[in-house]
């Protein structure tokens, strides 16, 4: 569960946004559409507690988030929030396994190799597991993402821009899979996008 | 899944570099350490030989090569001086012992010394097998002799003439071995040691047949000299050099002198693995610069997963930890590597062996040393961690 209100934020003087109040219940979707240069990645990276607003609140899991200092924030988003970014990154050096196992050991949770191999085969990249990342095709490294953004079991996972880099065939997977995975797990799913394709996926919308 | 794991899969992820900065730091350790190790053996060796050698006299010329020939046995002697000029030493009441020597000849390149029995007494050599030589033609061998050149106890050589192996043969007069020294570790362990007669039965025998030389007074190749009191130092020498067809070299001046002479050389080798040491430091400090610029979306990725800035910043300090631990070992084998080569040569070519393979004291310092140059090659760059913008780095790529 997560919500925000009169959340603003200003990069400065000249340039500020303010954003509609939203809402996500556990369980449920939202698509957060917009245009370039909305502050689409802004307004995720508001409910990332990647920056801190301006001014407003963020409430996750019925808890006040949004004016955490740096350390906390850092916890509360390693712990409740997954987040799959636009183009799938990677610490390279590491295989796909160690990629998926980094989100367990950096938010100081024991290492669930079950868990991992678990969910790759969910998401059919099983074989692939001992592969350094750059070995894997866009689609299957947003499925990667995807697995490392589950496996701290999270009350809200973000995804901004997951389908603008695929095909047709992988949009429709990767959506179908983070509905049902964050179904599974109880979380609350904010897609964010300029992707028309994904309208009919989601009824609940807010427009930026 | 640990700090440790992600470090080392980065070291191996940049492979390249990776073994450049090892191979810097490998070859400039290795440097410093061969360098410790041969100062501390050679020192060791030529102190070792000069203990108890307060003076050495010989024919007039190089005092340096006086001492090297009759100490170490490492260089041509500088002629003959008479034996009476010798024996009349003996006579002055700071003198305590003389050991006059007598070379010229050798065996499989290994030095026949004519001395008296005060010269193995002086090394303190035992003998592991047979007696000591009792009549002219007998000699007792070292252990280097022994093992090199197969001679057992009753065997009989011919010598050849001067001090490298392929000298003519005085095939007339045979020498019988009596006796093997054990090894210990002085310069006794690499020479064939018999009577003074001996030496002038060999080359009397070789005069009949060929030269005129007429003299028939009985010379020496040089001796070496113990005095009774620090006083005989003061006086005898200035009287040798200015009174006799002799001179006298003092082995620790010379010795002192000689280490002057190497250590210049040592210095600008010591100099130039200090700057092959300091290239190894930069070389960690770029490749990290470069890989922490590629990798900044990692790091604000680590970032947002719930790495802390300290956790990530140690990771990268123990990538250039971790090459500097590598670089040292790697540095510390090659040193030894350098030492047993080394010593094939000088064994080879003055038949004493260099071989401590024990890691010095220094070699701690120097472990500490190279751990430092890591520490700062990769605090430097890493350090930029701590400004890392995590919301800017992920939106903008």
């Amino acid at each position: 569960m997560i919500s925000s209100t009169n959340l603003r934020f200003a990069y400065s003087a000249k340039k500020t946004f303010s954003f509609p109040d939203i809402q996500c219940k556990d369980k449920e979707t939202l698509l957060i559409l917009g245009q370039s240069g909305k502050g689409k990645t802004t307004l995720l990276h508001l409910l990332a507690l990647l920056l801190k607003p301006t001014s407003g609140d963020i409430m996750i899991a019925q808890k006040s988030v949004g004016n955490l200092s740096a350390e906390e924030a850092t916890k509360v988003r390693a712990k409740n929030i997954g987040i799959i970014y636009q183009k799938p990154h990677f610490v390279s050096s590491l295989s796909v396994m160690d990629n998926i196992l980094l989100s367990n050991y950096l938010a100081d949770q024991p290492q669930n190799k079950q868990k991992a191999r678990l969910l790759a085969e969910k998401l059919s990249f099983a074989e692939h597991l001992n592969k350094k990342t750059s070995q894997l095709s866009q689609g299957e490294q947003q499925r990667v993402s995807i697995a490392r953004s589950l496996m701290n079991d999270p009350n809200v996972i973000l995804a901004d821009e997951p389908t603008s880099n695929l095909d047709d065939t992988n949009t429709q997977k990767v959506i179908t899979l983070l509905k049902e995975q964050s179904a599974s797990i109880g979380a609350s799913l904010i897609v964010v996008t300029h992707d028309q394709r994904l309208k009919d996926e989601f009824s609940n919308q807010v427009f930026l | 899944m640990n700090v440790f794991k992600i470090s080392l899969a980065n070291l191996k992820e940049k492979k390249l570099n990776s073994f450049l900065s090892a191979l810097l730091l490998t070859l400039g350790i290795g440097m410093i350490s061969l360098l410790l190790l041969l100062n501390k053996q050679l020192d060791e060796q030529f102190r070792r030989n000069i203990r108890g050698i307060d003076m050495v006299v010989g024919a007039k010329g190089s005092p340096l090569q006086l001492i090297l020939s009759s100490i170490y046995q490492i260089d041509a002697p500088t002629g003959n001086v008479p034996l009476s000029e010798v024996d009349a030493l003996r006579k002055n009441p700071f003198v305590k012992t003389v050991i006059p020597l007598s070379m010229g000849d050798s065996y499989q390149g290994f030095r026949i010394v004519g001395t008296t029995p005060k010269y193995t007494e002086h090394f303190q050599a035992k003998l592991a097998q047979g007696k000591l030589y009792n009549a002219s033609m007998e000699v007792a061998i070292g252990s280097k002799v022994a093992a090199q050149s197969q001679l057992k106890i009753g065997d009989t050589f011919a010598s050849s003439h001067g001090l490298d192996a392929d000298g003519d043969t005085h095939k007339e007069k045979k020498y019988k071995v009596t006796g093997i020294f054990e090894p210990s570790g002085s310069v006794v362990d690499q020479l064939i040691i018999t009577r003074l007669s001996s030496v002038w039965d060999v080359h009397e025998h070789a005069e009949e047949h060929g030269a005129h030389e007429e003299s028939d007074e009985k010379q020496v190749t040089s001796a070496l000299i113990q005095f009774r009191n620090p006083m005989g130092l003061l006086t005898i020498p200035r009287q040798i050099n200015a009174n006799t067809s002799m001179q006298a070299a003092l082995p620790s001046i010379e010795i002192n002198r000689l280490f002057t002479l190497l250590g210049v050389g040592i210095e600008t080798l010591r100099t130039l693995a200090l700057i092959i040491i300091t290239i190894a430091g930069v070389s960690v400090f770029v490749s990290l610069y470069n890989s922490l610029k590629e990798r900044k979306y990692e790091m604000a990725l680590m970032l947002s997963m719930g790495a802390t800035r300290s956790r990530l910043f140690l990771m990268l300090l123990l990538e250039g930890l971790m090459l500097a631990v590598i670089g040292f070992f790697a540095g510390i084998i090659a040193s030894r590597v350098g030492l047993w080569l080394f010593s094939r040569a000088a064994e080879q070519d003055f038949h004493y062996s260099l071989r401590k393979f024990t890691i010095l004291p220094q070699e701690i310092y120097l472990f500490f040393a190279a751990l430092f140059i890591g520490f700062l090659a990769s605090a430097l760059p890493s350090l930029g961690i701590y400004r890392l913008n995590i919301s800017r780095t992920l939106a903008e790529e």
